[in-house]
């Protein structure tokens, strides 16, 4: 049997939208050629994003019924927490409303002008909230990781020795703190070895550096090093999941992606005293520490899904449907990111289109070709998220220019995901036809979630 | 209380329940010492009526269940977003909306915005996480509410207006420049759940027209208080409790609330303006601190269960029984004698500790003692509104509040007509023994907003 199946059936279904052509041209346009300015009733396939577009079981509706809603000490909390420290051991768990907002919580406390966050690569949310504190966020990543379309096992693996150059530089006084983004989500959901994070972790305990996980991923990380690495097939994933996060001095969690959440993240850690401050903070802006501005019935959910997400049958689905499209695409000679990474495949924009040049967003102008010819709606992780403009107002592109298409998780079938490869295929043979864009509008910070934009004639 | 009547029944039926959980004595004994005699740190486990809020605490409807199960979680452009913006236009009339995960989410954004060092916002009686929020802005509340306000047995009827001469002296002294904008509570939380007039916020907003102030709406319990405008203000009796909404609102430049109180869900809040401007940079901040705003942090299935929420909240009937179940265990009080702030407000019983236990010093913090023994008593679990909520002030000095307050806050739609007897009798009970109980010492004082965790021991 070499068929690998869903190790679920599905309980309940919610209805997609057809559109035309032609009404997706008006959409696009209105929408100012931004994916995140579509309403979700005119897309067909959604792809924009695997964060918090989960299908969750029966069982985590069952414990959205059973949610304790108290403000105080809910049971529903306990059940929370004891799932977050089965995984990581760490005695100190904070919830938070989303990933982001944990994040703003620990940079807040530890950042400030002056400060560096080095990591393998920070996500676009991330290195907002670093540079919100006045700090700035610092890259190493691998050499592998800089080339989309060469294989190689662990192209999230952060550079060693770049680190220890610029803890040299900058001194490790200036240096607050070193998170592993686990899978690289910005570099192609690329995974991170647990060779590479002992070796980080060395030399970050020489210099006193904490070191966190963003563990958004962190099962997909960690069955990919059952995968890939060497002495770790026969080592179950939860295992695998609780050594990589004994390395770590805390870490900091979206459970939209691998809890199978609708909303929620957490802050977890050792440190007491740190743990005490964020709990300061928490309340400010996020809610009392047992329920940190989520309800009972979503800390229930989580809980669940902590365990669920952790099931080798549910993980080999997961990591081979990422892998089929993937090939199917490599096969039709599409640019794409190569291995396949944990949840998302990713174009080259830049191959892809290359006759539009980096300031004319071939990602986006991708974006908008994918929605306009099959509905599908996938996001840019080039230089419209991370591109900066420098002193003459000129842009200083990203290092590469990527389309992602997210895969929700336990949502789509395989047809659909035959549908959306066969659009990207079709794209392909029609690119040349594609236009660049120019930006007509944008915001100071995190531009690429409100800019308006306009094709280039 | 003559206009309103008791015979009152809930315009709903129970179609699903959660069990509770019974304590002995020698449970609770070791519960509240473990909590360092801080309701807030109890076990809800441990809890047998949960009195410590209305936020975030009610029972959802079976719609609203639904509405649940229709959520569209899509990151950008959910369904249940335009819905949620469509029903905030309809009842509410804000033109421009930003969903946040909670209240004080909006608050955190608005203060930002619009708050710059040195400013003044003046506010009918604070609250602890707005006023807050405005310091760590560079801001600075100033109270304008009336004095009745402070009054526990004063019983004027709308205890949340504004001291228009207060408002007016702020203006001349500081200048109309240093004032953002004029903040307005609907049903006064720390007052004891006071409403606000129509004729007052009209004189307030005529006031602040003529100086180019912008009023923000303090909007969580504003149901709440259009029930007591029906009631009690000349004019307004033949009114819908949706038509007064409606009208307070129109009053206003904007708000934030928390949808988890009047609006009947557990998790949600907004910021709605009727500025541009305003909007637009709150749009770009919503992202960094609570989600894309087209989700603001919040599910999408929350979104819908608030959109529907909202439309329940305003109906005559539900606000009918809702306020009608807080007034029948506010009056079983005053029949055991038991001191509570008159007349009695929208969304909870608030017990006069000062009164309960006049031989505690407030340095011994009499509110936070009388909620601990209530808890040894039955179990019910009531909050601090007094000396620990109050907090310091930024040279270090307690704020010493004139009101020193333990507030029995009523969920909506969770607890039956003998689960408040319960609560009455156990306050009685705790009243009759008053004079053995002693006050406690504050061993642990966190630096915001102590009275989450502070932790006490007995004397």
């Amino acid at each position: 049997m070499k068929t690998i199946i869903e190790p679920f059936k599905i309980k309940s279904v919610e209805p997609i939208f057809f559109t035309t052509p032609e009404y997706r041209v008006e959409v696009l346009k209105n929408a100012d050629y931004n994916p995140f300015l579509i309403h979700s009733n005119d897309v067909l396939i959604d792809l924009l994003t695997d964060s918090g577009t989960s299908a969750m079981s029966s069982d985590q509706w069952a414990g959205i019924m059973k949610g304790d809603e108290s403000y105080a000490g809910s049971p529903s909390y306990f059940r929370f927490k004891d799932a977050v420290q089965d995984i990581t051991h760490m005695p100190h768990v904070i919830p938070a409303h989303q990933g982001r907002a944990a994040e703003k919580i620990l940079f807040s406390i530890l950042g400030g002008k002056g400060k560096y966050f080095v990591s393998n690569t920070l996500f676009d949310t991330t290195r907002a909230n670093i540079e919100y504190s006045g700090a700035e966020g610092v890259d190493f990543i691998g050499e592998a990781g800089k080339h989309p379309t060469i294989p190689a096992p662990f192209k999230g693996n952060m550079d060693v020795e770049a680190l220890k150059a610029f803890i040299k530089e900058k001194g490790a006084a200036n240096i607050p703190l070193c998170i592993i983004t686990v899978t690289n989500n910005s570099g192609g959901g690329q995974p991170v070895s647990m060779g590479n994070i002992k070796a980080v972790k060395a030399v970050c305990q020489e210099h006193h550096i904490p070191l966190f996980i963003d563990a958004c991923r962190f099962a997909e990380n960690s069955y990919f090093i059952k995968l890939r690495e060497p002495g770790y097939a026969d080592i179950s994933v939860k295992e695998i999941a609780q050594e990589l996060f004994s390395h770590a001095d805390g870490c900091t969690m979206s459970a939209k992606k691998d809890a199978f959440a609708n909303i929620g993240g957490f802050l977890a850690m050792h440190d007491e005293t740190l743990a005490q401050q964020c709990r300061n903070l928490l309340i400010l802006t996020e809610g009392f520490p047992t329920y940190g501005g989520l309800a009972g019935r979503d800390l229930e959910a989580i809980a669940i899904g902590l365990k669920e997400v952790l099931d080798e049958h549910y993980l080999q689905y997961r990591i081979r449907s990422i892998e089929y499209i993937t090939n199917k695409l490599e096969a039709a000679g599409v640019p794409v990111m190569l291995p396949a990474g944990g949840h998302a495949v990713y174009l080259d924009a830049k191959a892809f289109l290359d006759h539009i040049p980096v300031h004319q967003y071939p990602g986006q102008a991708l974006v908008g070709a994918l929605y306009l010819h099959g509905g599908i709606r996938a996001v840019e992780i080039g230089s419209l998220m991370f591109g900066k403009y420098n002193d003459q107002h000129e842009l200083i592109p990203a290092a590469l220019e990527l389309v992602r298409l997210a895969i929700p998780r336990r949502v789509y079938t395989q047809s659909h995901i035959d549908y959306v490869s066969e659009v990207i295929i079709e794209v392909f043979e029609q690119r040349k036809a594609i236009k660049g864009l120019t930006i007509i509008e944008e915001a100071p910070t995190l531009r690429h979630f409100t800019a308006k934009l306009k094709p280039i004639q | 209380m003559k206009n309103i009547k008791h015979s009152w029944a809930e315009p709903y039926k129970i179609k699903m329940v959660e069990l509770l959980k019974m304590t002995s004595p020698s449970q609770r004994k070791k519960a509240m010492k473990e909590a360092g005699f801080n309701t807030f740190l109890l076990k809800s486990e441990d809890v047998y009526i949960d009195l410590l809020t209305d936020s975030g605490t009610s029972a959802m409807s079976d719609r609203q269940w639904a509405g649940m199960m229709m959520g569209d979680e899509a990151y950008a452009g959910s369904r249940n977003f335009y819905h949620l913006e469509e029903v905030v236009k309809e009842v509410y009339g804000y033109k421009y909306l930003i969903p946040t995960h909670q209240g004080r989410g909006a608050e955190n954004i608005l203060s930002k915005i619009l708050i710059k060092k040195g400013d003044i916002i003046p506010g009918n009686m604070y609250f602890t996480t707005t006023r807050l929020h405005q310091e760590l802005a560079g801001g600075k509340f100033e109270d304008i509410i009336i004095d009745e306000a402070h009054d526990s047995e004063n019983e004027f009827s709308f205890k949340g207006n504004v001291d228009i001469e207060k408002l007016e002296k702020l203006i001349k002294k500081h200048g109309a420049s240093k004032i953002p904008y004029v903040s307005i509570a609907t049903s006064v939380n720390m007052a004891g759940g006071q409403p606000i007039s129509i004729k007052n916020l009209k004189e307030v907003r005529a006031v602040t027209k003529k100086h180019g102030i912008r009023i923000i709406h303090d909007m969580t319990r504003v149901a709440e208080n259009a029930f007591f405008i029906q009631q009690k203000e000349k004019g307004f009796s033949n009114k819908s409790i949706k038509s007064i909404v409606k009208e307070i609102c129109s009053y206003t430049d904007g708000a934030t609330m928390s949808a988890k109180k009047d609006a009947l869900v557990n998790i949600g809040g907004f910021l709605a303006v009727n500025d541009w401007d305003v909007f637009e940079e709150a749009r770009n901040m919503v992202v960094v601190y609570e989600g894309l705003h087209t989700y603001g942090g919040l599910a999408g299935r929350d979104m819908e269960a608030m959109a529907i929420g909202i439309g329940e909240s305003v109906s005559d009937e539900h606000i009918k029984a809702r306020v009608g179940q807080v007034i029948y265990l506010g009056e079983k009080m005053i029949e055991y004698g038991v001191p509570i702030v008159k007349p009695i407000g929208g969304h909870g019983i608030f017990v006069d500790a000062k009164k309960f236990l006049p031989h505690i010093p407030q340095d011994l913090f009499p509110a936070q003692t009388l909620a601990s023994e209530i808890y040894l008593d039955s179990g019910v679990r009531t909050m601090e509104r007094g000396v620990v909520s109050a907090g310091r002030k930024a040279n270090g000095d307690n704020y010493y509040p004139k009101l020193e307050l333990v507030r029995f806050t009523i969920p909506r739609r969770v607890y039956t007509q003998a689960h408040m007897d319960v609560i009455a009798e156990s306050a009685a009970s705790v009243y009759e023994r008053r004079n053995k109980i002693k006050g406690l010492k504050m061993v642990y004082e966190p630096k915001y907003l102590r009275f989450f965790q502070a932790r006490f021991e007995q004397l």
